[in-house]
């Protein structure tokens, strides 16, 4: 193929039709001229006829391609030529090992096939070039092509999607900052649709991307495995779904027993409830009978399960809360007692709690010794005179938030509950204070937030500031408030293979599934790359479980067609091709494109010589 | 050339034709070409007498020779030296085609065929010859009968200078009204560029020669006219009697049309000969002696 640096050249090439024109219009062009001896001149022209038509042909077709040739030329071809080798070359390898690429199909893993043409580029480079492997977990190696051949035999399927897009970006950039010559990306993926969501832009490399034209295999999986709530007190429900284009038969395990069986309908959900008899942290899956794509088959889950929380309701609480928190104590839902306190901020039955931390040991299953204050959810104090006196407590108890100016005006809730703020106070972060996090907003303003052992609100729970008391969402709000977010359990996060978390509060290690234990630091940590549920510890107890489950768009094995998935591709060239050998060949094919201009100049001196040769030869001799 | 220091005869036509009018030029070219041959071309003035011949009927019994006739009872003629036999009438084609040059510093075929014709009926006159001229296009446009008197030379170089150069060439006239004007055997020449078809010139000759008359055609070409020189690029080659018009570029074609003009050239020599006539192609660019010695050949192969 042949392609052109300065195409707009290609436009001169019209000048060729000149001598055509001039071939077909000479009948009727130039002056009249007297001349006696005409009848000789048309007796010459009768008589060698067939030899002149013959010779001004040629020196038409020879003039025409002469012209062809310098507009070509001009052009600056570039193509490949055959045994000329490829000039050094920068190629970045994308090796798409998402989850999606262990689908067997025909018999074999998709991967097998995608690192067969992986290797075949590999086998294509010469000692001049520079090679580099990145999967889609965004791993590199680079080096020669023996460690990168070597490193694409070991690649083995991620657990997860990974980021294919993120691989390539990476991947372009390597190539296109190497010196070489030529900088090539080459691309083996399974072109799953959920893996190109968007149009990339990768700048001045040459791209060429494989994927298999065989369509993905019919699969089912558990893309929704959950604890509903998460913490038990002590029963709940495991929520769950699945992606099957027909019924299918799931399991249910908690622990190591089958906690439940049951058949799911075509992308159903489904709900099983239940109140073990298990206390404390629990692992547990969802599971469906093995399909072509194992790693979506099972889904993981964790919960924690113990006697509901026992409540305080301080008077300075307000009537609302402490209606509901009746309420909840009457549903099972929470006890009576001193585990959480709901309060005003400025009341001095919780500023004392805070003063006097815990001594005595907390019930079973919470984490022994306690190390946190007693929970409190804080509310925002009705008279507005003790904001200050508020402001006072939260800063002996070591609470790293201010109650600011008051603010007026009916506002939506945004990311809480479903109700409005008609008065808030704008709460000021302290200087130095630990990350919080902010549970809910009004007006882009921090209404809820969450540290450690405490939920503060920045109003009061009375008709005049908000009209959540008065809402039905309140009494599940309370709810969660007091038996999720201030649960001394800790929580369960899930994330997807290899994902980066915060670091929860006090946890120092985590725990594998098989038990082994490794310690953690920092502001965050990264989940592990194997589905599972691993288990955060805080002083050697659990305090909350990392749950690691593929995403759920994974499971969706629809794939883009070439054109769509070149489409998603912005660079200097792009080949999608469905075809191995294509691909094969397409590889190193812009370190294999040479200028080919001097030889079209050549070509067209030859032409302008034979020209010049037709047209000094007699007409007998030119035929 | 200087002309005092050559042969007015072999000077370059167009340089020559410049120096003075036909009938000067023409006394240049004779004089040039009978100090060439080194001999007199007139067997002499007197009415001396030169030989006897046998006689034929038709002769003036007059001229008979009678003391031969009583002693060897033969029949013989007297010829005296100043006797006049030959009448030659000279052709002169001077049609439209005639008056063209392929280059302006040469003479048109024309200018050139005119000096040339002056300088024969010189020649001729000069050996007592009886010399007539006969212009012709498309007819008969001049003609002055065959006289070997004083005044005959004037006579031919007036209508010489006579225009030309009107319409397209027609021999046949031209051949018809020279038979008329020398019904005994003589000498026709003919000066033309032979742009025609060639029955319209063979048919009268054949009647010519038929008649006993010696002919001679001088076929007066222009160079341009042979290879196509100087000229280039692509054009609309017009005849200018027929109106043919050629579209063709010179650099195809040209070496087609030599060929062709070479082959025309030859089936002329090969038609006239044929015919019994004498042959001879001038180019304009060719001295005026060339051409004169053709045709005083011819007049010296003529009793």
């Amino acid at each position: 193929m042949i392609g052109f640096l300065s195409p707009l050249w290609l436009l001169a090439a019209l000048a060729a039709g000149v001598p055509l024109i001039l071939h077909l219009l000479r009948r009727r062009t130039g002056a009249a001229i007297e001349f006696p001896a005409a009848r000789w001149l048309a007796r010459a022209e009768r008589e060698h006829s067939r030899s002149l038509r013959l010779r001004n042909l040629l020196l038409m077709l020879l003039r025409v391609f002469a012209v062809l040739l310098l507009a070509l030329a001009a052009a600056r071809p570039v193509a490949r030529l055959p045994g000329a080798g490829h000039a050094p070359t920068a190629i970045a390898i994308v090796l798409d090992n998402s989850l999606s690429a262990s689908a067997v199909v025909n018999g074999r893993p998709v991967l097998d096939d995608l690192k067969a043409r992986a290797l075949a580029v590999v086998r294509r480079a010469g000692t001049g070039d520079r090679l580099w492997l990145v999967t889609a977990d965004g791993a590199v190696q680079g080096g020669t092509a023996g460690a990168v051949g070597a490193a694409i035999a070991r690649a083995t399927p991620l657990a997860g999607a990974g980021s294919v897009a993120q691989a390539v970006r990476a991947a372009a950039a390597l190539a296109a900052a190497a010196p070489e010559e030529a900088h090539e990306l080459a691309i083996v993926t399974d072109a799953q649709a959920s893996a190109w969501p968007h149009r990339i832009s990768l700048g001045g490399v040459r791209v060429s991307v494989y994927s298999p034209d065989a369509p993905p295999p019919k699969d089912h999986a558990v893309v929704l495995a959950a604890a509903e709530p998460p913490l038990w007190t002590p029963r709940g429900a495991i929520h769950l779904r699945v992606r099957s284009a027909d019924s299918v038969s799931y399991r249910i395990t908690l622990g190591a027993r089958t906690l439940a069986r049951g058949i799911a309908g075509p992308g159903g959900d489904a709900v099983v409830h239940a109140a073990p008899p298990e206390r404390g942290w629990v692992s547990g899956t969802v599971e469906l009978e093995p399909d072509e794509l194992r790693g979506d088959d099972v889904r993981h889950f964790a919960l924690w399960l113990g006697p509901p929380p026992a409540v305080r309701v301080d008077s300075s609480a307000g009537i609302f809360a402490r209606d509901a928190v009746a309420a909840l104590e009457h549903a099972g839902r929470v006890a009576a007692g001193n585990d959480v306190v709901i309060s005003a901020a400025d009341a001095a039955p919780f500023a004392e709690q805070f003063a006097e931390p815990h001594s005595k040991p907390h019930p079973e299953p919470y984490p022994e010794p306690y190390p946190e204050p007693y929970p409190a959810l804080l509310l925002a104090p009705q008279p507005p005179v003790r904001i200050g006196a508020a402001n006072r407590t939260l800063e002996k108890a070591g609470i790293p938030w201010r109650f600011g100016p008051a603010r007026h005006g009916t506002n939506p809730v945004t990311g809480g509950p479903r109700a409005d703020v008609t008065l808030r106070y704008l709460l000021l972060p302290a200087a130095g204070a630990a990350p919080a996090e902010t549970l809910a907003t009004v007006a882009g303003e921090p209404w809820v937030v969450r540290g450690r052992g405490y939920v503060l609100v920045a109003s009061p729970l009375i008709p005049t500031a908000t009209d959540l008391p008065l809402r039905a969402a309140f009494l599940p709000w309370l709810a969660e408030m007091i038996t999720q977010e201030l649960s001394p359990a800790g929580r369960a996060y899930e994330v997807s293979p290899g994902a980066r978390l915060a670091r929860p509060a006090g946890v120092d290690a985590l725990e594998s599934p098989s038990g082994s234990r490794a310690s953690v630091s920092g502001d965050s940590l990264d989940a592990p790359p194997v589905p599972g549920v691993y288990w955060l510890l805080r002083a050697g107890a659990r305090a909350g479980a990392v749950v690691v489950n593929a995403e759920p768009g994974e499971s969706d094995l629809a794939r883009l067609d070439a054109s769509a998935l070149e489409g998603r591709i912005a660079a200097k060239s792009v080949i999608v091709t469905t075809d191995a050998a294509s691909f094969d060949a397409a590889a190193f094919a812009a370190g294999s494109r040479r200028p080919i201009g001097a030889w079209l100049l050549a070509l067209a001196l030859a032409m302008l010589v034979a020209e010049a040769v037709a047209s000094s030869a007699r007409p007998a001799e030119a035929a | 050339m200087p002309l005092h220091s050559s042969r007015p005869d072999l000077l370059d036509p167009a340089e020559l034709a410049s120096l003075a009018g036909i009938d000067v030029i023409a006394r240049f070219i004779v004089d040039g070409f009978l100090s060439g041959l080194h001999r007199s071309p007139r067997k002499g003035f007197s009415a001396q007498f030169a030989e006897h011949r046998p006689y034929q009927p038709g002769d003036e019994p007059r001229m008979l020779d009678w003391k031969i006739a009583a002693r060897s009872d033969r029949l013989v003629v007297k010829q005296f030296e100043e006797e006049t036999n030959l009448r030659a009438t000279i052709l002169l084609d001077v049609s439209r085609s005639m008056a063209w040059t392929g280059d302006k510093s040469r003479l048109t075929k024309l200018a050139y065929a005119e000096r040339l014709a002056a300088a024969i009926a010189l020649l001729l006159l000069r050996q007592r010859d009886a010399v007539g001229l006969v212009r012709f296009d498309a007819e008969v446009r001049s003609s002055v009968p065959p006289r070997a008197r004083r005044g005959q030379w004037k006579r031919i170089v007036a209508a010489l200078s006579e225009p030309g150069a009107g319409k397209a060439t027609r021999a046949g006239a031209a051949f018809t009204q020279a038979g008329r004007l020398v019904p005994r055997r003589g000498l026709i020449i003919l000066i033309s560029d032979l742009l025609v078809e060639s029955e319209e010139v063979l048919g009268p000759v054949r009647a010519l020669r038929g008649m006993g008359h010696q002919v001679v055609v001088l076929q007066v070409l222009d160079p341009s006219e042979r290879d196509l020189s100087g000229r280039a690029g692509e054009a609309l080659f017009v005849d200018p009697e027929s109106a043919l018009a050629v579209p063709a570029s010179v650099a195809d074609v040209r070496a087609a049309y030599h060929e062709t003009v070479a082959t025309a050239l030859a089936e002329w020599r090969e038609q006239l000969a044929a015919a019994g006539a004498t042959y001879e192609m001038v180019s304009t660019d060719a001295p005026f002696g060339v051409p004169l010695r053709r045709a005083f050949a011819a007049r010296q192969r003529m009793p």
